[in-house]
């Protein structure tokens, strides 16, 4: 007997009872779509966070001296930033790189101080898809290139320091050497990004100038920070780059290591995630059980007459697993149906949550888009459907396995 | 003249615990059916007779004794093997139940076969045959709900003799179906068993099996208390 005879079996047994496999195939389909929905989310979400995190200063992947990541400081720097960024430009997927110095510092205005950020950053090869702050600028513009004396500052540390377009501002930090340097700045740009502890601390300063300040040589910064097209290969790229450059004296890093609360968040997040599908799955897989075992039950009889003439228990238990696998399968279409018209919108279209929760809804300081919207991504859709197979095959184990122990005399008995 | 013996009882007995009760359905009970014969067990309910069957049709072990069948003895064997056995030596025609639901009759009739693997083309040319001689060729696309009692039954021959078996145990198959129709199957398996030679033994309360059996083994309490040819 073939496997397509024994489908057949299963199948056309499946269809003595279609209200029952229909409901019971709904269900899976309902289990499909919940777990689209929640996994399309999440990895839309998740990308959305890392990469929005990643503009904040960091990159995807950080390029920088081995203890800059636990004890920054103005101390620790790299050097020839050029030729790191000509070597790593060659790595396929890494879409930007961009030197920059990273520190501490006090900014004053008049009588006023307040302590704060400051990232130097070279206004020629800045893009605002890569720059956080850049993005935000609502009066006045980056510096450029002769400006050495702009900065631009977050609008509410502007506030405070009573600070407008064109003001004077002074600022202090530690150079190299720990010596206190002081420079005098102009602003030529404020941005306003909606989150208070960012606009209250985080100012932009043109790299060149804070070079000479801080007495680094050319292309000495704190960082190369890696943007990559796909965040998921964060760690594979990060171990290319490192073995593109074999250098001890820096270290590559990627958003898990640097932005650790992001990374944990975003870990959090999709445990609960999983295991609230994973409850959802248990629940259906209960469901998928009982038709299959109410199917089998019925049927003793018959099981039991197919072995007396010869069928070995074997193929019983084949022809019960694959009417599981038939009602996964089933679900799994009828899943695809009810929730391809649904991801499509939520992909191409979204939903504007920002009515809800505001457009500064932010996770870990990280600004989150306010719309909603779908990515499933290839091994989240494979995934999905190994669950789906997995959890309706493992529902069909235990009535395959009582199939299996009809014994004929006494089945054949009861007429 | 001295026909191949293909089942041997040994001083079979089965015996069932029922609480602290035993019931002795079949008691130290001997037998032979040789090859080509057409015989019928009969004897009051709870005689043992479908016990007997089971135990020759390798569904149930007896609590002592030996099944033999054709020369093979039973005890011992695993589950795979005597599963083999039914499918390749043993035909069964039970009362009801016969067929699987959602095959129809061309499917359950070469259900045996295709358990065997004999390849499809050989399959189709047997099981048509096999249906044009149990009078249901035009029939072999109805599922079993669509045929009558009896064209079930003729169904569950047909699957009984594709595989070419060498007993065919029909347990009481006439017992639900009315008078011609039960006529009907009788002139069938005794056609059969004429001309093809195929050997039936029947358990039955029906007379009119009884009048066309060649050979009469009336069981009484779990014993034979007559066996004879019949007149
Ligand atoms: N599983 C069982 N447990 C206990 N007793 C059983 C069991 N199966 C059969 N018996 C008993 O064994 C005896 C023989 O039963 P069997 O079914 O062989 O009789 P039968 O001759 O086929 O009867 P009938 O004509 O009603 O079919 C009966 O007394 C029956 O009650
Ligand atoms: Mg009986």
């Amino acid at each position: 007997m073939t496997f397509t005879d024994l489908a057949t079996i299963s199948w056309r047994s499946l269809l003595r009872n279609k209200r029952r496999t229909f409901l019971t195939a709904i269900s899976v389909a309902f289990g499909v779509f919940l777990s689209v929905t929640f996994t399309a989310s999440g990895d839309y979400s998740y990308t959305n966070m890392i990469d929005s995190s990643a503009t904040m200063g960091l990159g995807h992947i950080t390029i920088e001296s081995p203890n800059f990541n636990d004890t920054p400081s103005l101390a620790l720097s790299i050097s020839q930033t050029d030729k790191i960024q000509d070597l790593t430009s060659a790595i396929p997927g890494i879409e930007a790189s961009f030197s920059r110095i990273l520190g501490q510092a006090i900014f004053a205005s008049g009588s006023k101080t307040v302590g704060g950020q400051f990232m130097a950053i070279d206004p020629t090869k800045e893009k605002t898809q890569y720059n956080f702050f850049l993005k935000y600028i609502e009066q006045g513009h980056l510096f450029s290139e002769d400006e050495s004396r702009g900065i631009v500052v977050g609008a509410k540390l502007a506030e405070k320091l009573k600070l407008r377009l064109r003001k004077k501002v002074v600022y202090t930090l530690t150079d190299k050497k720990g010596e206190i340097v002081s420079a005098v700045a102009r602003v030529s740009g404020i941005f306003r990004s909606g989150e208070d502890s960012i606009d209250g601390s985080m100012v932009l300063l043109p790299i060149k100038r804070i070079r000479e300040i801080l007495n680094y040589k050319e292309q000495e910064a704190s960082l190369v920070a890696l943007f990559i097209k796909d965040q998921r290969q964060a760690t594979d790229i990060a171990l290319q780059t490192s073995q593109i450059l074999q250098d001890d004296s820096i270290k590559v890093l990627t958003y898990k290591e640097t932005q650790r609360e992001i990374a944990g968040l975003v870990a959090m997040d999709r445990a609960s995630n999983y295991f609230l599908q994973f409850l959802v799955g248990l629940l259906i897989a209960a469901g998928i059980l009982n038709t299959i075992l109410m199917n089998v039950m019925e049927r003793t009889k018959e099981f039991g007459m197919m072995m007396a003439v010869g069928m070995s228990p074997g193929k019983i238990v084949s022809i019960v697993l694959i009417e599981s696998f038939w009602i996964g399968l089933l679900g799994l279409i009828l899943g695809a149906l009810i929730t391809l018209p649904f991801y499509l919108y939520m992909s191409e279209v979204g939903l504007d949550l920002s009515r809800y929760i505001g457009t500064d809804y932010n996770a870990a300081g990280v600004l989150i888009d306010p719309v909603l919207k779908f990515i499933l991504f290839k091994e989240s859709a494979c995934a999905i459907v190994t669950g789906i197979f997995a959890l309706t095959m493992a529902a069909g184990l235990y009535p395959a396995f009582r199939a299996s122990r009809i014994t004929p005399v006494d089945s054949l008995k009861s007429i | 003249m001295n026909r191949k013996s293909i089942v041997e009882l040994n001083q079979i007995c089965k015996i069932y615990q029922q609480g602290k009760l035993q019931v002795t359905a079949v008691d130290c009970l001997s037998l032979q059916i040789a090859q080509g014969e057409f015989s019928a067990l009969y004897g009051p309910s709870g005689s043992g007779k479908t016990t007997v069957l089971n135990m020759i049709g390798a569904l149930d072990e007896p609590s002592s004794g030996d099944v033999i069948i054709e020369g093979k003895t039973l005890a011992g064997m695993d589950r795979t093997a005597l599963s083999r056995l039914r499918r390749d030596r043993i035909g069964f025609v039970f009362q009801a139940y016969n067929l699987v639901p959602v095959l129809t009759a061309y499917e359950n009739a070469e259900f045996v076969l295709a358990l065997q693997g004999v390849p499809i083309r050989e399959r189709r040319q047997r099981v048509m045959s096999i249906l044009e001689e149990v009078g249901l060729a035009d029939l072999a696309d109805r599922r079993p709900d669509e045929l009558s009692g009896g064209q079930q039954q003729r169904v569950a021959i047909a699957r009984a003799i594709a595989p070419e078996p060498a007993i065919i145990l029909a347990d009481e198959p006439t017992a639900n179906v009315d008078s011609a129709t039960a006529n009907g199957l009788l002139d069938l398996m005794e056609n059969l068993n004429s001309n093809k030679g195929v050997t039936f033994l029947f358990s039955t309360h029906d007379q009119r099996v009884m009048d066309r059996a060649r050979r009469l083994i009336e069981l009484k309490d779990g014993k034979i208390a007559s066996d004879g040819v019949s007149p």
